[in-house]
């Protein structure tokens, strides 16, 4: 494990460096405070830390409360080292974010046990944030595909249409609706139709861009979002995604299926600040479109200008179909 | 017993205690000895001059750094000498300052011989 020792005593840093690199850390050794909220605060940085109380350019209180500002970070446990004894002192260092002190001299012994105890308390922090991380990701992720599920890509389309509209860049809203997919699970079984959602959802995330959003919207539903997409080639990068599902057949369990799928389209050239409802509700009419042409193609929705009232009322949910 | 009559009861040198610090490790031992050997001349020196100008936040800084070499390296008598030194400047008891240095210096002096001994010894 990666430790920081800052001294400014020569004779201490070597000392604690070799006690150190003997119980197995990985040291990196700085002689004063500035050095130390460095190393401290990049992104790799060690997450132990030892520092010397009295150093020059910062002591090592102030490297405590500096590193502590920075909540975003994950967390160091600091250890003071300090030959300040009184009560008031301990507090003060304490105060300033460290997670404890040690009394210099130090006995090696004591300094291992000390940071046995840090190294603990960052393995449980690891935990917990592993913990919250899987919380966040089943929140957000369609368990099946594990692409954004609805509220999630929803929210985050929402977040893209303001900052389009703030930035004046195009975004694209693509709805696409797997063809025929019931007779899929009606004539092989659901186990294959996941399978089928499951490499559709593969290939859709595939063929776009790492900063471009695929959800599942609904049972056989995905959304896409093109963010930064230049409304002239919307039209081809939808095609691309259409083809992807249709160029190749799927294998399954059951053998190879070839599938189809319809897309709605929507761009965003002149939509302004329109509700994600509003937005979405024409995107499905696109998409209705599309399967009324036949399935297996792409329909590009026309923006409501200003002196059309939307096709329908704001408040009325989204209605989609197969 | 006070303080002072404390100190003196110690060890000018206490071996035993840097030893189980190194964990009986000589070649650390001399690399300690060989950095005290090169900082403390010098550390000294600047401390000598702050005492000198009256320079008290610089005095107690370096019998700070002092005190903290020589406590790690188990010269018990000589860091109590320099934790006065570092106790009376942050005082701002400018008029006992120089006794301080003098009784540091003479600490220093009974702790330097025997460093230059054992260095002597486990050189060979």
């Amino acid at each position: 494990m990666k430790i920081l020792i800052a001294d400014d005593d020569a004779l201490s840093r070597r000392l604690l460096e070799k006690t150190l690199e003997r119980a197995g850390y990985e040291v990196t050794a700085v002689e004063n405070g500035k050095q130390a909220l460095e190393h401290l605060c990049k992104l790799e940085g060690p997450r132990l830390a030892l520092l010397d109380w009295v150093m020059p350019e910062l002591d090592g209180p102030g490297v405590c409360r500096a590193v502590r500002k920075r909540s975003e970070q994950t967390y160091v446990y600091m250890v003071l080292l300090t030959s300040k004894g009184t009560k008031e002192e301990t507090v003060l260092g304490l105060e300033s974010g460290a997670d404890d002190y040690l009394t210099k001299p130090f006995n090696a012994e004591e300094l291992r046990a000390r940071l046995r105890v840090g190294e603990r308390i960052l393995l449980l922090e690891d935990r917990l944030v592993e913990a919250r991380e899987n919380m966040r990701f089943r929140a957000t992720h369609d368990p099946l595909t594990s692409l954004l599920n609805r509220g999630a890509i929803m929210e985050l389309l929402a977040r893209e249409l303001h900052r389009s509209h703030r930035e004046k860049k195009s975004t694209t809203i693509l709805l696409g609706d797997v063809d025929h997919f019931k007779q899929i699970n009606d004539t092989y079984g659901h186990v294959v139709g996941d399978e089928v959602l499951i490499e559709i959802a593969n290939r859709l995330l595939g063929a776009v861009r790492s900063y471009d959003f695929v959800g599942r919207y609904g049972g056989e539903e995905f959304l896409v979002v093109l963010n930064s997409c230049d409304p002239a080639f919307a039209p081809g990068r939808a095609e691309e995604l259409r083809k992807s599902v249709s160029n190749c057949a799927i294998q399954t369990a059951k053998g190879a299926l070839s599938l189809t799928m319809s897309l709605g389209a929507l761009m965003s050239s002149d939509w302004g600040l329109r509700p994600v409802e509003e937005l979405l509700h024409e995107v499905d009419t696109a998409l209705y479109k599309a399967k009324a042409s036949g399935r297996d193609c792409l329909r590009i929705a026309q923006p409501v200008t200003k002196t059309e009232p939307p096709t329908a009322p704001l408040s009325q949910p989204v209605r989609l179909r197969r | 017993m006070n303080k002072r009559e404390e100190s003196l009861s110690e060890p000018v040198w206490n071996l035993a205690e840097l030893l189980e610090r190194v964990d009986n490790d000589q070649e650390l031992l001399r690399d300690l000895l060989n950095i005290f050997k090169e900082d403390f001349p010098l550390t000294m020196r600047s401390l000598e001059s702050a005492v000198a100008l009256g320079d008290l936040k610089n005095s107690a800084r370096l019998g700070h750094t002092i005190k903290g070499m020589l406590s790690s390296l188990g010269g018990v008598r000589t860091a109590a000498a320099a934790a006065r030194l570092e106790v009376i400047a942050s005082a701002g008891e400018t008029a006992s300052l120089k006794g301080a240095l003098e009784a540091l210096k003479g600490e220093a002096a009974s702790l330097l011989p025997e460093l230059e001994a054992y260095m002597g010894e486990v050189r060979h």
